[in-house]
């Protein structure tokens, strides 16, 4: 009877934690694919807006943060892209897409930091 | 029965969370990154260049004024003006006092200056003349002595913050291209060269858009 009751708690709490779980993955899932309609639709603005919304939610998501580095990328925000970029790398290393968006990312970053020659003296 | 639908709806639930992340694809118009921000600028001051050989066909320091003044006034929306300076030691562009005393009641400017040489040589090379036949000639490619008439452009440029008298940019440009026509003039090989460094400089002054793919992913 004792047996029967623990494994009916332990159920039902398992259950739950899944749900919830559950609820606020798709919560985020939600955001990033809204997010990333928006971007199709070349509405960075919104898709950012949702993304750092979904970031909120989970900010262990490596692709929400993969996604608001390419929409700061997009809006010529060099820095925040790079902050974000490094992140979602750190979240996920071993995320081909993300390796790629960066390498890209990185060439045009560092490629007018070597043109540009600040002679401060 | 109950038990095996219980099994499975928890399978379920798990391979849901667990599923394999989405991709998509976009071309998207990325924008360049500059060196320098211009709208920060109200006007840009291009001077007279400091031109240490040309030839005698053309007046360097006036045609680079005339060019940058034409290419920049269809991208930059302040003031731009041009100014007679005179150089008299090498390290003039590193005087900060310098360049802050020449603008001091102007709104902030960016000078555009530098030094140029603008020469040409006769380069002569034997060449090979080679028949495109199918197939291959009995005979010996024929020999001949080939001359090239090659203008080269050196341009180190400048560009200088008014209020700080800092450079905060600077770039050497060495251009260069050989004709087959001896009698191309300089003023023609000019615009080819000076066309090449306007390419160069204002992808990274101006910045502009470029096509590049990127990946957004869902989990």
């Amino acid at each position: 009877m004792m047996n029967k009751k623990l494994l009916i708690y332990t159920l039902t709490a398992l259950l739950s934690s899944l749900f919830i779980f559950g609820c606020s993955r798709a919560l985020v899932e939600n955001e990033l694919r809204f997010g990333i309609e928006a971007a199709q639709k070349d509405l960075w603005d919104e898709a950012i807006f949702r993304w750092q919304k979904a970031a909120l939610a989970q900010p262990q998501s490596a692709s929400v943060h993969n996604n608001l580095a390419v929409a700061y990328e997009k809006k010529g925000l060099w820095e925040k892209a790079k902050k974000e970029y490094e992140l979602a790398l750190k979240l996920d290393p071993d995320n081909a897409y993300i390796q790629s968006n960066y390498q890209n990312f990185k060439r045009n970053y560092e490629l007018t930091k070597e043109n540009s020659t600040n002679e401060k003296k | 029965m109950k038990k095996n639908k219980f099994a499975l709806l928890i399978a379920l639930l798990v391979l849901v969370s667990c599923s394999s992340p989405l991709h998509w694809k976009l071309k998207i118009e990325m924008p360049r990154r500059t060196a320098i921000d211009l709208a920060q600028f109200q006007e840009i001051i291009i001077t007279n260049f400091w031109v240490k050989k040309q030839t005698k066909d053309i007046n360097l320091s006036q045609e680079l004024i005339d060019y940058f003044k034409f290419s920049l006034e269809k991208n930059f929306k302040g003031k731009i003006v041009s100014k007679e300076i005179s150089f008299n030691h090498d390290d003039i562009f590193s005087n900060q006092d310098f360049w802050k005393n020449l603008a001091h009641s102007s709104p902030r400017a960016l000078y555009f200056t530098g030094v140029a040489s603008y020469g040409q040589e006769i380069r002569k090379a034997i060449l090979e003349e080679r028949r495109s036949d199918r197939f291959e000639s009995p005979f010996k490619a024929e020999k001949k002595l080939a001359e090239r008439k090659f203008y080269t452009l050196n341009l180190d440029l400048y560009l200088i913050d008014s209020t700080t008298g800092d450079v905060i940019y600077k770039r050497e440009f060495k251009e260069s291209k050989g004709y087959r026509n001896p009698n191309q003039t300089a003023y023609f090989a000019f615009f080819d060269l000076i066309q090449r460094v306007k390419d160069k400089l204002f992808r990274i002054i101006l910045g502009g858009e470029k096509i590049e793919e990127r990946y957004l992913i869902s989990d």
